[in-house]
């Protein structure tokens, strides 16, 4: 019985995985195909310039018309992440509180399997979710080098790593929530206000002084935030991201053991 | 006759609402046993204290030998579940939950499976959202008997089915208990109740109100009895027997329900003159409902037997 409960969610989640994964890639290659259009239009830095908060809040930080700007200001400072946390926040929210508000989070919790395999096999689904769209754009980005968009493989591979491991941090974040307190609603609507803070302020603080410390508190700050798509995935921010989904997970499960399932 | 389900003194609490209280009843092997009362009375409740869904407030609870706060994933391998408000994914048919229960479980015999959904002529190869109540019960039914569990677990079994489905079901129970296994049923249909059930507990907001057998309850249940008089008579003469409640009095017609010997009532009407008596055997409905509509103090329970 290898993972059933993992491979029963997957399926019912498949057409919304599919979905998105098919509108990313079509966005993906939009902004990779139209590259050699803007890659000379330096006045397209003026935006940029001097520390702009308006271009900050969505995400563009730095010259745009570098190849890593380029990607980092339309794909991985702020959509590729919004896509993998819409799947993976819906999924957690959905996985324990969601099921069980349905009704049938009871088939499966009187089955001969522990609470805590139940916990292990929705994290396992949870994080096959997080994969296919970063894995998508990032074959995206790998064919844009045919457009004069070329970035450091160890960059690309370190940025789609982290997106992967911030979209687990908060899936697992709505999954504690969704176990504590059975509400699908109540998983949903925490974990996308902290997710909508922690982009804020990841984004934000490279022109907002004061805001500066505070993206040491972002995990969005250890998977794109910091020149990951120049420069890889250091072993800090692999520690910090996967600490933090450690830390949620065992607390999912603790809080999971003490829930009354319908 | 070994214990199947031993409860004693559960209680189980929402927030300041009291859900069951102090309940506990034994189950042995090889019984059909009858969990009745009212909507909202904590059938379900107790149920899923019982399959460890819930935690209990307070209380001990034994299933099979072991506690389902501890030792849950061994109870679930040997018991079977149907659910009151069963939920299926609606976008599966009902072969994929089947197939989907069978690889966890690990231990199906398909020919008895396949035996189980020609019987309840099962719909299986459309999406369960697309199936009547009647049909999706079908499959929720194969799902808790198709491992062959020690144990069933159903929660309103036959709600949703038509009265041939019933009466199938009725006999799946009997073969199942004839095996050596157990059957706990909730219900609030009395008529399910009296087919197939050895012993039963009635709950009533949330406590539990009489435990007895079918034959027990059926003694002690209420007879009608109607006399027919040539001329109006005061009833009083009747209310003051024991075992006599006087369930109507008009023209010269007298209801009378018996729970004593029935010849005090014959001798006060003889000497009233009555023209003619017709009788009604034992009515378990009517006691049920007695149970159902008041609040009978242990008191008022034990008089009313």
């Amino acid at each position: 019985m290898p993972a059933e409960v993992t491979a029963l969610d997957l399926r019912l989640r498949r057409r919304s995985l599919l979905g998105y994964t098919a509108g990313i890639v079509v966005y993906a290659f939009v902004v990779v195909a139209i590259y050699p259009a803007f890659k000379d239009d330096t006045s397209l830095n003026q935006f940029t310039k001097n520390g702009n908060a308006v271009a900050a809040l969505f995400g563009a930080n730095g010259p745009l018309t570098t190849p890593a700007g380029w990607l980092n200001a339309n794909l991985y400072a702020n959509f590729v992440p919004l896509i993998v946390l819409l799947l993976t926040i819906g999924y957690g929210a959905s996985a324990l509180a969601g099921q069980d508000e349905d009704g049938t989070l009871s088939l499966i919790t009187t089955l001969p399997l522990s609470r805590r395999r139940l916990v292990a096999d929705k994290l396992a689904a949870l994080t096959l979710q997080a994969v296919p769209v970063s894995l998508a754009t990032m074959l995206c980005v790998l064919i844009g080098h045919g457009f004069g968009l070329s970035v450091s493989t160890n960059g690309l591979i370190g940025v789609t790593l982290g997106v992967v491991l911030l979209g687990i941090d908060f899936g697992a974040l709505a999954l504690a929530i969704g176990a504590a307190t059975g509400s699908r609603g109540t998983a949903l609507g925490i974990s996308s206000a902290t997710a909508a803070l922690c982009y804020l302020i990841s984004s934000l603080a490279p022109v907002v002084h004061w805001l500066h410390p505070a993206r040491y508190a972002s995990p969005f700050f250890y998977a794109v935030g910091d020149g990951q798509l120049n420069r890889g995935l250091s072993p800090t921010d692999a520690i910090v991201l996967l600490t933090v989904a450690a830390a949620l997970s065992i607390s999912a499960v603790a809080a999971f053991d003490r829930l009354d399932v319908h | 006759m070994s214990v199947v389900i031993e409860v004693e003194g559960l209680s189980k609490t929402f927030g300041n609402v009291r859900a069951v209280s102090d309940v506990g009843f034994t189950v042995t092997a090889g019984e059909v046993f009858g969990f009745l009362g009212p909507n909202g009375a904590g059938k379900s409740t107790t149920i899923r204290l019982l399959l460890g869904l819930y935690h209990a407030t307070s209380g001990r609870v034994s299933v099979l030998g072991r506690d389902p706060t501890r030792d849950v994933v061994a109870i679930h391998r040997r018991v079977g579940y149907l659910p009151g408000e069963l939920a299926l994914y609606p976008k599966l048919t009902g072969r994929q939950h089947l197939d989907f229960a069978a690889r966890v479980r690990g231990e199906v015999d398909h020919a008895y499976r396949d035996r189980l959904v020609d019987r309840f002529s099962a719909e299986l190869d459309r999406p369960v959202r697309t199936l009547s109540k009647g049909n999706r019960q079908k499959i929720g039914l194969v799902l808790a008997f198709m491992h062959r569990p020690d144990l069933l677990i159903l929660d309103e079994p036959t709600a949703g089915l038509d009265p041939l489905l019933q009466e199938e079901f009725a006999r799946l129970v009997r073969e199942t208990v004839a095996e050596g296994r157990t059957v706990f049923l909730s219900s609030h249909e009395l008529d399910e109740v009296q087919r197939v059930v050895d012993r039963l507990a009635i709950i009533k907001d949330g406590k539990i109100v009489v435990t007895d057998t079918v034959e027990g309850l059926r003694r002690a249940a209420p007879r009608t009895v109607e006399f027919t008089f040539a001329h109006p008579i005061d009833p009083a003469a009747f209310a003051e027997l024991d075992g006599v409640h006087v369930l109507s009095s008009a023209d010269g017609r007298v209801r009378l329900a018996l729970t004593g010997p029935a010849g005090p009532a014959l001798r006060v009407a003889a000497d009233l003159d009555a023209l003619d008596v017709t009788a009604r055997s034992a009515d378990l409905d009517e006691l049920f409902l007695t149970y159902y509509r008041e609040h009978p103090t242990e008191r008022e329970v034990r008089d009313a037997r």
